[in-house]
């Protein structure tokens, strides 16, 4: 674990604000861990807000709907931050945006019905995995404990703190949709230190127990990356540690980022598919960094395009996601997907310093939460040494990032992992 | 727009290999400081001979390898200086200027250079002027003195004279020695500084010091001659070779477990010398001799990976 400056300031102290009407948007069937959907337009077609265009192919996929009324301009492909180039329908808006009532989902709906309604409005999970709800809220084991996950200990990125601030109550109602579906006997909502708004309100919760909850509990966590990854999450939470290769629910666990929680509540109160998010826009080279709640497909450009953002100067790196775990961009021609948290615009850093020669400092050692020894890849990559890397349990990295954070001779460690798990075979 | 695309992560911390080797050298100025109290000009030019050596040996060999100069990232300096204090202060100019260069040629740059030398390339150049120099390296002079008045160090006197040393003298450095090892004090502020920023690991230091206590405690529990647990870790170069030399990140092992174990047999050897050998003084050789196990030491005591 680290410490990193959180970089937080300012938009973490600025209402969120609104772009709902792009002039063009760019649908990547693939915006979810597993299958890509299988697109169920044809181009030319006329669509209406919130209606599906693709379906879920297969068990680990996830629906795909209109996130505008408008045309099927194509389907081409297009930048995906991730795979590079995906499959994706480009829209282009007409009309005007739908309006969604709310009707409280009745008390008799039973567990099957409401996984329903999360795997039809195309829900994944926000914080960054893409991992498609439906399943994750499925488990095959019994769940005790529900981790609701606040943290975002990704410096720079503030949608999910701005999202808990405005909307802590609709988070909670979908916290109360999810117990309904896999019914654990605790809901531990996990939150860093640095969000004080935040927790004054949910002490408040808790205290009033306003909500149709198992015993639920309110963790602060130091303000420490990658405080919000999924296994050392769990570990300071419940103590409880996953074992190499298996999974959350193996020790009865299960997290979900509050987004998530978010669009359930949407999904269920408004059957509004998850077609919108917020976005964190954030980094030195703009002009003023913000929190807007953006429609899935529009690109990158267009914001600037539109003057929702202004640059302050030519920016070295634009990264899709957080600084630490975030894909460097080539331009502007990107569009936003369903787990894309934020866009980073980093100004150039003052000394580009080379790498130098490893000291064997073990900062990396030291650093690296999954209690591996960075430094070994890089000296087995470098002799090109490949069988050796699964004896150091390779595939156990996270790539969070923090040996290269910390490493004095500036190697970029994550890259050399990269190269070596390329040559590893997944299984554990 | 011209964008840089490389992998995550895009944001670093500000510490860097010159800003190490840099602290380093901080936490040695007060062992400089005392080492040109005590032995005054003598020091300087020592000092100076291997700082400006150490310097243009490391320039000539990039030159020869037809590699980068290295000699921005300050490990040249830390070398000449750790070099210097511990030499002898009656040590010729020659001796200390070969024991330089061969600090940096073989010491570390036969090996490849930064970070691939195999034992610390001060303590080996020390090693090989012990070899070549014998007498030289084993002789000392009085602190504060002008002319050189031949003395026994501390370890030479309980050792082959059951004379002991004042514990103040020894904790303050006005005994005769190497140029930095007699002040305690002096090395434990700069220790105190390089554990305050984290520049060195308090693992190995610990370890190695707790066993010389031990050692040397249940030692004079059994013969009251051999000498107090206060005495062995105040005198000869316990205290700056825990601090300055066992922490080298380069030649001491990277997993936490390896570092105690280091530590813990460090000073053992140590003991073992200075009761059983004909040596006055083991810390050089036991650090050199750890040197050579650090890969095997890293190798069996890789960390168990979270929840394996």
């Amino acid at each position: 674990m680290i410490t990193v400056i959180d970089h937080k300031e300012p938009q973490k102290a600025k209402p969120s604000e609104k772009f709902l009407t792009p002039k063009k948007l760019y649908l990547p069937l693939s915006q979810h861990t597993g299958k890509p959907s299988n697109p169920c337009v044809k181009i030319s077609d006329l669509v209406q807000e919130a209606q599906l265009i693709a379906k879920a192919d297969g068990y680990i996929s996830s629906n795909l709907h209109a996130p505008v009324s408008g045309k099927i301009a194509a389907v081409e492909r297009y930048n995906h931050p991730v795979l590079q180039s995906a499959e994706a329908i480009v829209l282009e808006p007409s009309g005007t945006n739908k309006e969604y009532l709310f009707s409280e989902p009745a008390k008799s709906l039973k567990k099957e019905e409401l996984l329903e309604i999360i795997a039809q409005a195309g829900i994944v999970g926000m914080g960054g995995a893409a991992f498609p709800s439906q399943v994750k809220l499925k488990p095959p084991k019994k769940i005790i404990t529900l981790i609701i996950n606040g943290c975002e200990c990704e410096p720079y990125l503030t949608c999910d703190h701005r999202l808990m601030l405005e909307n802590l109550k609709e988070i909670f109602l979908g916290i109360e949709i999810i117990c309904r579906i896999i019914e654990p006997s605790k809901v531990i909502f996990a939150i860093e230190e640095n969000k004080p708004d935040v927790i004054k309100q949910l002490n408040l919760y808790v205290n009033t127990k306003k909500f149709n909850l198992p015993a639920l509990e309110t963790v602060i966590l130091p303000h420490e990356y990658p405080q919000g990854s999924e296994k050392q999450l769990i570990y300071n939470t419940t103590n409880r540690k996953v074992p190499g290769g298996k999974l959350p629910l193996d020790v009865g666990c299960l997290v979900h980022n509050v987004a998530t929680c978010f669009a359930i509540y949407q999904a269920v109160y408004y059957s509004k598919p998850l077609i919108e998010r917020l976005v964190s826009f954030c980094g030195e080279a703009l002009t003023s960094p913000k929190n807007i709640w953006v429609k899935i497909g529009t690109s990158l450009r267009e914001l600037f395009e539109q003057k929702i953002l202004e640059l302050d100067c030519e920016p070295a790196k634009i990264i899709s996601g957080g600084p630490l775990m975030g894909i460097a961009l080539t331009d502007l021609d990107y569009p936003i997907l369903k787990s894309t948290g934020g866009f980073l615009f980093l100004k150039p850093s003052p000394d580009p310093v080379s790498e130098q020669p490893c000291l064997k400092c073990a900062r990396c050692v030291d650093n690296c939460p999954m209690g591996l020894l960075p430094l070994e890849y890089v000296r087995q990559v470098k002799r090109e040494n490949y069988e050796s890397l699964t004896g150091y349990n390779i595939n156990d990295c996270i790539e969070c990032g923090c040996c290269t954070y910390g490493c004095p001779a500036k190697i970029s460690l994550v890259h050399y992992i990269k190269i070596g798990k390329g040559y590893v075979p997944k299984s554990n | 727009m011209s964008l840089k695309v490389t992998s995550s992560p895009h944001i670093f911390s500000s510490v860097n290999t010159r800003q190490l080797m840099f602290g380093v050298l901080i936490g040695l100025i007060p062992v400089a400081f005392a080492s040109l109290y005590f032995f005054g000009i003598r020091a300087l030019t020592l000092i100076l001979n291997c700082l400006i050596t150490s310097l243009i040996s490391e320039r000539i060999i990039s030159w020869l390898r037809k590699k980068p100069s290295t000699l921005s990232d300050g490990s040249a300096v830390v070398t000449g200086l750790l070099l210097a204090l511990i030499l002898p202060p009656s040590t010729a100019w020659y001796a200390a200027t070969l024991g330089s260069v061969f600090a940096i040629f073989i010491g570390k740059h036969i090996f490849g250079g930064l970070g691939a030398n195999i034992f610390n390339p001060a303590l080996i150049a020390r090693a090989f002027l012990m070899a070549a120099y014998p007498k030289m390296l084993t002789t000392f002079i009085k602190p504060r003195t002008i002319d050189a008045v031949t003395s026994a160090t501390p370890l030479v006197l309980k050792k082959f004279s059951q004379t002991s040393t004042g514990i103040r003298d020894l904790f303050l450095g006005n005994v005769s020695g190497s140029l930095g090892e007699t002040s305690a004090l002096c090395i434990l502020i700069g220790s105190v500084y390089l554990l305050a920023r984290k520049i060195i690991d308090w693992r190995i230091p610990l370890s190695l010091i707790l066993t010389v206590a031990v050692i040397s405690g249940t030692g004079v529990l059994l013969d009251p001659a051999k000498g107090s647990v206060l005495f062995h870790l105040l005198s000869g170069g316990v205290l700056l070779g825990a601090f300055f030399m066992a922490t080298d990140p380069v030649t001491t092992p990277v997993t936490k477990k390896g570092r105690y174990i280091f530590g813990i047999a460090c000073g053992c050897l140590i003991m073992v010398i200075r009761y059983f050998s004909g040596l006055p003084e083991g810390v050089m050789y036991s650090i050199l001799f750890l040197n050579a196990f650090t890969p095997l030491i890293n190798r069996y005591t890789k960390p168990k990976p979270f929840g394996r």
